[in-house]
């Protein structure tokens, strides 16, 4: 029998999430990149929560405020019991970034629906274009542990000169600084191109499979260990472009593997190449 | 700017963050498939490189008027809208009025609002391209048929 995942029930089915589609206790969230795609069809019931209209704040470069945070979990029919389900487009990058917001704020059970928007579509499953009206919850923001799931540039330093491993999850050449951005995108962002001395390059998209679900426990262990030569006890720091993807990784290392000290790096490249007398490597 | 293109702009710009984007979706649903003799073309040379997602754009002139042809897949709505909304506003319109589009139309539809700053860099690059495009077939025009069918540039 296969070797099952560190924490199982954090990623949810399409049947499971059929079952639930009238669960009170249960909100399905929606993040995209395509902001247009939830009002194009989306699960019924589900709510959009936009990773940068909503809880981004983009006066500060930073998460937006615990009441804001209340707020936009009130409006949504998010009590602070209920069962969170994220799904979404590239196979759950910003469902997976949603989520790690989420956790930054401390909310308790958030799960991922595996295979994200793509396989729900695939499969046929039900969808709507109405909006729901969803009776407002009252949410006190408890407050996550974000030292232990987001790390700052000062401490990523330090995490590097030390040795300490770090993952580079963006596409090769943005890897090797051939490119700025991943490949057919716009070519911005950072001034050098290149990565964090010492960073080894594990495309996020390695952990998923052509369908939009995650690979094995013993796929995933022979990527991380086997090739990189992990270990569960390692500090972890992970980052992209702009902390996305390394969340998709974050999550992956963190609750399919079940490393308890993963850090995503959110600054990522745009700070990290932009920053005035911060180190950087080129070539493989 | 063609009147067409000033009207859509005006639209989206008056309307609340729900509307733009009900409008943009609209468009999207809307946008007319490739006539069949330019299905085998979708390859490198029409590819829009600026968007990550496969979009292809054609020029054609008819006249001194300009026909434009495009797709893009309705999985990514946004690019997909907002090249059906350039192709709406803008077709039948000459190279003149073209070229002449605003540099900042997303702004001035006041898309950045809704989409935000990182979605709308790639939406710039598609109106670079249609416009990199359509002088590029305006010159070939003009080589395969002469000088006096380069149209007016002003």
């Amino acid at each position: 029998m296969a070797e099952s995942y560190a924490k199982p029930e954090i990623l949810v089915s399409a049947d499971w999430v059929v079952d639930h589609l009238n669960d009170p206790k249960v909100r399905i969230v929606e993040s995209n990149e395509d902001i247009l795609l939830y009002d194009l069809a989306h699960i019924p019931g589900s709510v959009q929560i936009d990773w940068q209209g909503d809880l981004q704040d983009q006066l500060v470069r930073d998460y937006i405020s615990p009441e804001k945070f209340a707020a936009i979990c009130a409006r949504a029919g998010i009590a602070n019991d209920t069962t969170v389900v994220f799904y979404g487009d590239k196979s759950n990058w910003w469902a997976c970034y949603a989520f790690w917001a989420f956790k930054l704020f401390g909310h308790d059970d958030c799960r991922i629906l595996n295979g994200g928007r793509k396989l729900w579509l695939d499969q046929g499953r039900p969808t709507t274009t109405v909006t729901p009206k969803h009776a407002p919850t009252k949410y006190t923001v408890k407050g996550g542990d974000t030292g232990r799931i987001r790390i700052f540039r000062d401490e990523v330093l330090k995490h590097a000169q030390a040795g300490r491993p770090l993952i580079d999850v963006r596409s090769p050449k943005e890897f090797t600084g051939e490119k700025l951005h991943m490949e057919d995108y716009p070519q911005e962002g950072a001034l050098r191109g290149g990565h964090i001395p010492g960073a080894k390059n594990v495309p996020w998209s390695r952990a998923v499979n052509d369908d939009g679900t995650f690979k094995s426990s013993a796929e995933l262990k022979a990527i991380f260990e086997g090739e990189i030569g992990l270990k569960p006890s390692d500090p972890v720091v992970a980052y992209c472009r702009i902390g996305e993807r390394s969340s998709l990784t974050w999550f992956v290392l963190t609750y399919l593997l079940g490393y308890p000290n993963v850090r995503n790096y959110d600054g990522s490249w745009t700070e990290w190449g932009n920053l005035v007398g911060a180190p950087i490597a080129k070539g493989a | 700017m063609p009147t067409e293109l000033d009207q859509i702009v005006a639209e989206l710009r008056d309307g609340d963050r729900q509307e733009r984007i009900d409008l943009l979706l609209d468009f999207a649903r809307e946008l007319p498939p490739l006539p069949e003799r330019l299905l085998a073309h979708k390859d490198a040379s029409h590819r829009v490189e600026e968007c990550q997602s496969p979009v292809y754009l054609f020029v054609e002139f008819e006249g001194d008027r300009v026909q434009l042809f495009a797709d893009a897949p309705i999985e990514a709505p946004t690019v997909r809208g907002f090249v059906a909304l350039l192709l709406s506003g803008l077709n039948g319109a000459t190279l003149e009025e073209i070229l002449g589009v605003p540099a900042d139309l997303v702004e001035r539809c006041g898309l950045t609002e809704i989409l935000g700053m990182l979605r709308v860099r790639g939406l710039g690059g598609v109106l670079r391209r249609l416009k990199a495009e359509v002088a590029r077939a305006a010159i070939d025009r003009a080589q395969a048929h002469g000088p006096e069918s380069m149209p007016s540039t002003g």
